[in-house]
């Protein structure tokens, strides 16, 4: 028996939509601002915890210890999926890999930027294997340091690997089977290793990690940020520390120097150049979440097609957990001919998807060149507005993983005290039942929160499209917004979509 | 490192990965409800289409065992009216394996009791075997294969083959380190000789 959650209320989608309705006449009728007022607090600036914070950064031991608790629960997960039971809301590899750390990590994203792949066991363990250090620097680093051959040395090969990850995890249904869950784990630290054994610094997180790349471009939305406490002490350092390591600490695993970074999208906040700097000049700072997307991050190709594939696979996530998605694929897969499974409908279903993004994107985003009559090439211009892709699809994806997180994570605590489902039964419909009833929050408060968090992201791709339309537009043009109407209806109908999605029953996943 | 031996090694790592993903397509989904026709849970109960058919089948008890009795129940409707199906089924078995042909065994035929086609099934030996159901309607034949593991699962293949993967890729990096190690030291022997004599 399939159970679903309900959908948002109608009056939350009434007030969504007027929301984005004044918010898209607001943006055609305000003149652009020339400037952008950015104000940051530097952590360890703070009166009283401001040292200790400072010394937090700088300490090696905190992060060793997470990371050992992140590995403790890694090789938990490998040993439950392989020798556990099949049952999957009874092993706790399935449980703590999807229901919990897959639909959670985006708010750890959220509220602490990149700091989950400071702790990622996948490099933790490939680190300890390759190198042979628990954190010192190694020499050699018993890597053949080969520099990675520049047809893999940007993103795309991490949004293949996302895209090849939903389609385990959607088509496949990975997140139904210990067992593959595990072996997925697996594969991952043998990427991992693989990648640090072979090429130099660490290119599997750089170019390569799904999830390392998903949480570099959500982290440009983050409100806090890993950067100098004196913009001068690093103009003036010679040494470079935080690029280079020095003898006890590693270098930047993905080739960032601290006094020139403006943006989140690859730093891993390993920490290594908060243990090197010599004047302790780096920390943790809170900033505007949009500061990155507005204006400091550079438009690359590359990226701007991995930011546009995310906001295609988060709505694809959100398509294929409802009801009517698995008529849809009957229908297909009687015009072609699938049959078993339906994997081959289902590929065409995720391309198309992804293609349909793409294709809509592309044709407003030559609109707005062919309106403002701008010289810039369309290659630019792409790059430049994808940037609007990034807090639509990382709005929706929190609200679709809240629904997930409130409403399915309810008596997982079960699994921590018998991981491996050892003489368990699968979950009676009573207990089904008791938990589609059971939240760990309020209905009312769930809706609430969902609606905030579509029209904050709504928000900030407003201002996205305002500050990055500057350099199509004049500055202080009153009704200049106008010009930018292809880009307004690409965030107007984005969004517009993910409410519907939201507004929908969604199927309960376990 | 040449592009050949790169390129060796990620179509190794590429081919592992892909017999894992088989074996997990072989296991199939597993079940996480109550059937109500059965105080056991099922090992799997997997909706499938084929043809003009959606197809369900599950397997009892839900960890079947070498000599011990179970039994697989089928159940197809037809996609356009929901009609169950209400002929012949008959089931068949034999080993799963990767490479090779193995003889499939009938288990038997089946007609529908209240329009569900049950097959008892005992196996001696523990094992991956497919189970087959073929059934014709409208002149077409209709064949489904469906995995069944009896006894424990072989949980060493994963771990192996990652470990297996790490080492040769570790120990493949140490030889070469070794070599540029080597031919570094015999290029300074040359430099320094060479500076001697001048």
């Amino acid at each position: 028996m399939t159970m679903t959650h309900p959908g948002l209320p109608d009056y939350w989608g009434l007030i969504i939509i007027g929301f984005i309705s004044f918010g898209v006449l607001w943006t055609i009728f305000t003149p652009s601002p020339a400037h952008i007022r950015t104000s940051v607090l530097s952590l360890a600036n703070l009166p009283v915890i401001g040292t200790g914070i400072r010394n937090m950064v700088a300490s090696r031991w905190l992060l060793l210890s997470l990371k050992f608790v992140m590995v403790g629960f890694f090789l938990l997960v490998i040993i439950a999926g392989l020798f556990g039971t099949p049952i999957p809301e009874r092993n706790i590899a399935t449980v703590l890999t999807w229901n919990l750390w897959w639909t959670g990590l985006v708010f750890s994203v959220f509220l602490l930027g990149s700091a989950w792949c400071a702790v990622c066991p996948w490099d933790a363990l490939s680190q300890w294997l390759v190198r042979r250090k628990l954190w010192r620097r190694a020499e050699p680093n018993n890597s053949l340091n080969i520099k990675v051959p520049r047809w893999l040395a940007n993103v795309w090969p991490a949004l293949f690997m996302f895209v090849g990850l939903t389609w385990l995890e959607l088509g496949v249904g990975i997140t139904i089977s210990p067992y593959a869950t595990a072996a997925l784990s697996l594969l991952m630290v043998v990427l991992a290793t693989a990648s640090l054994a072979i090429f130099q610094r660490k290119a599997f997180c750089r170019y390569f990690c799904p999830v390392g790349r998903t949480v570099g471009f959500y982290s440009q939305l983050a409100p806090i940020e890993l950067r100098p406490i004196n913009n001068d002490t690093c103009a003036n350092c010679k040494t470079l520390d935080c690029y280079h390591g020095n003898a006890e600490v590693e270098p930047c695993p993905t080739w960032l120097v601290m006094g020139r970074l403006k943006q989140n999208s690859y730093c891993t906040s390993c920490g290594n150049c908060t243990q090197s700097c010599p004047q302790d000049n780096i920390t943790w700072r809170f900033r505007p979440p949009s500061v990155e997307a507005l204006h400091s991050a550079r438009p690359h190709w590359d990226e701007s097609w991995f930011m546009i594939g995310l906001l295609a696979l988060t709505g694809f996530h959100g398509l294929t957990m409802m009801p009517f998605w698995e008529g849809w694929m009957s229908q297909l897969a009687q015009v072609i001919g699938d049959s078993g499974r339906l994997l081959s409908s289902f590929t065409i279903g995720l391309i198309a998807c992804i293609a349909v993004i793409a294709v809509i994107y592309s044709a407003l985003v030559e609109a707005t060149r062919k309106i403002t009559g701008t010289d810039l090439e369309f290659k630019r211009l792409f790059s430049t507005f994808a940037f609007v892709a990034l807090p639509l699809a990382f709005s929706y994806h929190m609200a679709h993983n809240l629904n997930h997180l409130m409403r399915e994570s309810v008596g997982i605590g079960a699994v921590f005290v018998n991981p491996l489902g050892i003489d368990t039964v699968p979950l009676s419909m009573m207990e089904k039942h008791e938990r589609h009833m059971t939240m760990w929050m309020s209905q009312d408060l769930l809706f609430a929160l969902q609606a905030g968090l579509m029209i904050f992201g709504f928000w900030i791709a407003l201002q996205v499209i305002r500050h990055r339309g500057l350099t199509v537009i004049p500055i202080n043009n009153r009704l200049a917004g106008i010009k930018l109407l292809p880009m307004l209806a690409f965030a107007f109908g984005i969004t517009g979509f993910h409410l519907w999605l939201l507004m929908q029953p969604m199927i309960m996943r376990m | 490192m040449n592009n050949a031996k790169l390129i060796i090694i990620v179509i190794f790592i590429l081919t592992a990965w892909s017999q894992s993903l088989f074996a997990h397509h072989v296991l199939g989904r597993p079940a996480y409800s109550l059937n109500e026709d059965s105080n056991t849970p099922p090992s799997m109960q997997v909706e499938t289409q084929i043809g003009d058919y959606f197809v369900t089948y599950m397997v009892f008890p839900a960890f079947p065992k070498a000599g011990e009795r179970g039994r697989v129940n089928l159940y197809a409707t037809h996609i356009d009216n929901g009609n169950a199906y209400n002929g012949e089924v008959t089931f068949k078995v034999r080993d799963d394996v990767l490479f090779g042909n193995s003889n499939p065994e009938t288990l038997g035929s089946q007609l529908p009791d209240d329009s569900v086609f049950r097959q008892g099934f005992e196996f001696s030996n523990d094992g991956d075997y497919i189970i087959t159901a073929e059934f014709t309607d409208g002149g077409e034949p209709y064949i489904i294969d469906f995995p069944l593991r009896i006894g424990p699962p072989s949980s060493v293949g994963p771990i192996g083959l990652a470990v297996g993967v790490i080492v040769i890729i570790l120990f493949g990096v140490n030889l070469v380190q070794r070599k540029r190690l080597l031919t570094s030291k015999l290029r300074n022997a040359h430099e320094e000789m060479g500076t001697d004599k001048s």
